[in-house]
């Protein structure tokens, strides 16, 4: 059992990390560099609270509880009796290795420390620290207080030994896992670009419109949505940016190809519903 | 057409009909498409022949009395659906057979996931009559079917096949006419990305569906979808995707080229090597 977690960086994944984890009675130190993002985060994890408590999907007295196992923290160095320290930093190389290289000078020698990165390598991750073996990956899907799947990424150093703690961890969140090596995409990332990228396939070659494949694959393939309006709901940036990144770490494989149509929609803003306007339009631009 | 009389059994449409009645339609193809359209058709009144390009195992006992089995074309037949997705020889046999034995005024509607149905039409004399649909393995138990006419379909076939459609109540929406449509085209690219996922061992067949279904919401696993229409089935449509694409990107995976052509299926697959394993 995980009793204490450490959750380095107060931005939207680590603060739900932090949230269902405090749900799940485990004590929390969340970290960030940022002062006013910490409180911001607090300020959003009790909101959340307070909505569940409205909504009668929690109670009062759980949400008080589980607030009170939420520690701000502002020194890395406060992470170091948590058995697990989770980063849920920018997505950049160059700063999660500079991060765990920190992470693993105060850390206990058993402390497993995960990454949630959803494109880069966790052995390249590792490779900063003098202990690979306890750095392994732990891809929960946005958001993370709602998605059931967290993907944990074995690198080519991580042991059975630090896998099993984060399966242990996962399992106390409520959530499921699968193990998964270390290659570009993990799985879920990987399979859909495959779906995306065929329905833009489609699109670019005018074999039916943006409204028609989606009806199509919901209607004929029993999907909740279809393949451009889920792209808007993800952002049609981050769909970009994954696929390039798969693309990019497998050599220049084509079949990880990005697509010039969603390269162009990115490079003119249109980023899907947080922009009001992907494949669809939405709010004031419908 | 002109000023033939008609019989009582030929399709018969009203002016403004919305539903076939008492037609006459055959089918023929593949297993299990075969089975899971006549007892559609059969269920909603129509009278139903069919046969197989291979027989089956085991011959099926239909639910609905209309439905038969037929070694020749009967006659007075409104409507045929070919089926057939894995053996382009034995399909263009069949597509020619009916155009020979049918009736001018019925349709052909054929599965044209592997070729074109422009091109199966510009096999036959009476080109017009054949239209394009999607048809893989378990496909036709949801409400929408894709339909793709061809340079040669006037409006009234394109009527007829979609009062057929509404008959089985099915709702229909025309694409355009290319090979792997837009459904079959996109499940069976996941299909292959999955399987050069499980190829190199990045997870399990069981983890990889349920990643999938977790994850990205997919309503079925890519392996236990593979394994419902059956790995020839994907392989077919991969085929034909990489020889009219030509590109890359549609290289199909070794071990779903094996899994195919050894008539395997995953769960077999998984269940001997686990068994391996074990000992």
């Amino acid at each position: 059992m995980i009793k204490h977690l450490g959750v380095v960086g107060a931005g939207t994944m680590g603060t739900a990390i932090a949230q269902v984890a405090a749900l799940s009675k485990i004590d929390v130190a969340l970290y960030d560099i940022n002062g006013t993002l910490l409180r911001q985060a607090l300020e959003r994890i009790k909101g959340e609270f307070k909505r569940g408590v409205e909504s009668g999907r929690l109670s009062q007295e759980t949400t008080t509880e589980a607030f009170t196992r939420i520690h701000p923290r502002t020194r890395l160095s406060d992470l170091n009796s948590c058995e697990v320290a989770i980063e849920a930093v920018i997505e950049d190389l160059r700063v999660k290795r500079d991060l765990f290289k920190h992470l693993e000078a105060d850390a206990k020698p058993m402390t497993v420390l995960a990454s949630t990165t959803s494109t880069l390598s966790i052995t390249a991750i590792a490779s900063a620290t003098r202990h690979p073996e306890r750095v392994v990956g732990a891809h929960f899907f946005s958001p993370a207080t709602d998605s059931k799947l967290v993907e944990v990424v074995q690198g080519q150093q991580t042991s059975d030994e630090a896998v099993r703690l984060i399966i242990e961890l996962v399992q106390q969140l409520g959530k499921t896992s699968i193990v998964v090596k270390d290659a570009p995409g993990y799985i879920v990332n990987r399979i859909s670009q495959a779906f995306f990228g065929e329905a833009l396939k489609l699109l670019g070659e005018n074999v039916a419109c943006v409204e028609e494949i989606d009806r199509i694959v919901s209607l004929e393939g029993g999907f909740a949505t279809g393949p451009f309006e889920m792209m808007d709901q993800h952002g049609l940036d981050i769909c970009l940016s994954t696929t390039q990144s798969i693309f990019d770490q497998s050599f220049g494989d084509p079949r990880y190809r990005p697509h010039p149509i969603l390269k162009r929609m990115v490079e003119s803003g249109m980023l899907g519903k947080k922009s009001g306007q992907g494949f669809q339009a939405y709010g004031e631009n419908k | 057409m002109g000023s033939a009389k008609r019989t009582k059994k030929q399709l018969t449409v009203s002016k403004k009909p919305s539903k076939l009645r008492r037609a006459r339609v055959y089918i023929v193809g593949e297993s299990p498409m075969v089975e899971e359209y006549a007892e559609l058709c059969g269920a909603h009144g129509f009278e139903v022949f069919v046969e197989w390009n291979e027989q089956p195992q085991m011959i099926p006992t239909f639910t609905a009395l209309t439905i038969k089995r037929a070694r020749t074309i009967p006659s007075e037949i409104s409507l045929a659906l070919e089926l057939t997705n894995t053996d382009l020889d034995r399909k263009r046999k069949n597509i020619q057979n009916l155009d020979r034995a049918l009736p001018h005024t019925s349709a052909i509607v054929s599965s044209s996931v592997i070729v074109t149905a422009t091109e199966q039409a510009s096999w036959i004399n009476h080109r017009n009559r054949l239209i394009g649909m999607s048809a893989l393995p378990t496909l036709i138990q949801k409400p929408l079917v894709e339909v793709a006419p061809t340079v040669f379909s006037p409006k009234e076939t394109i009527e007829v096949v979609q009062l057929f459609f509404r008959s089985v109540g099915k709702e229909l929406t025309l694409v355009q006419d290319r090979v792997g449509m837009v459904f079959p085209r996109i499940l069976c690219q996941v299909i292959n990305e999955a399987s050069f996922a499980l190829q190199e061992q990045i997870t399990t067949p069981q983890d990889l569906d349920t990643a999938l279904k977790l994850g990205a919401g997919y309503p079925q696993g890519p392996v236990e979808w593979a394994d419902r229409i059956g790995m020839k089935q994907v392989y077919a449509v991969l085929s034909a995707l990489q020889q009219d694409l030509q590109e890359d990107r549609y290289r199909i995976s070794p071990l779903l080229t094996q899994l195919a052509r050894g008539g395997a299926w995953w769960k077999h697959a998984q269940r001997n090597l686990q068994e391996r394993q074990e000992r």
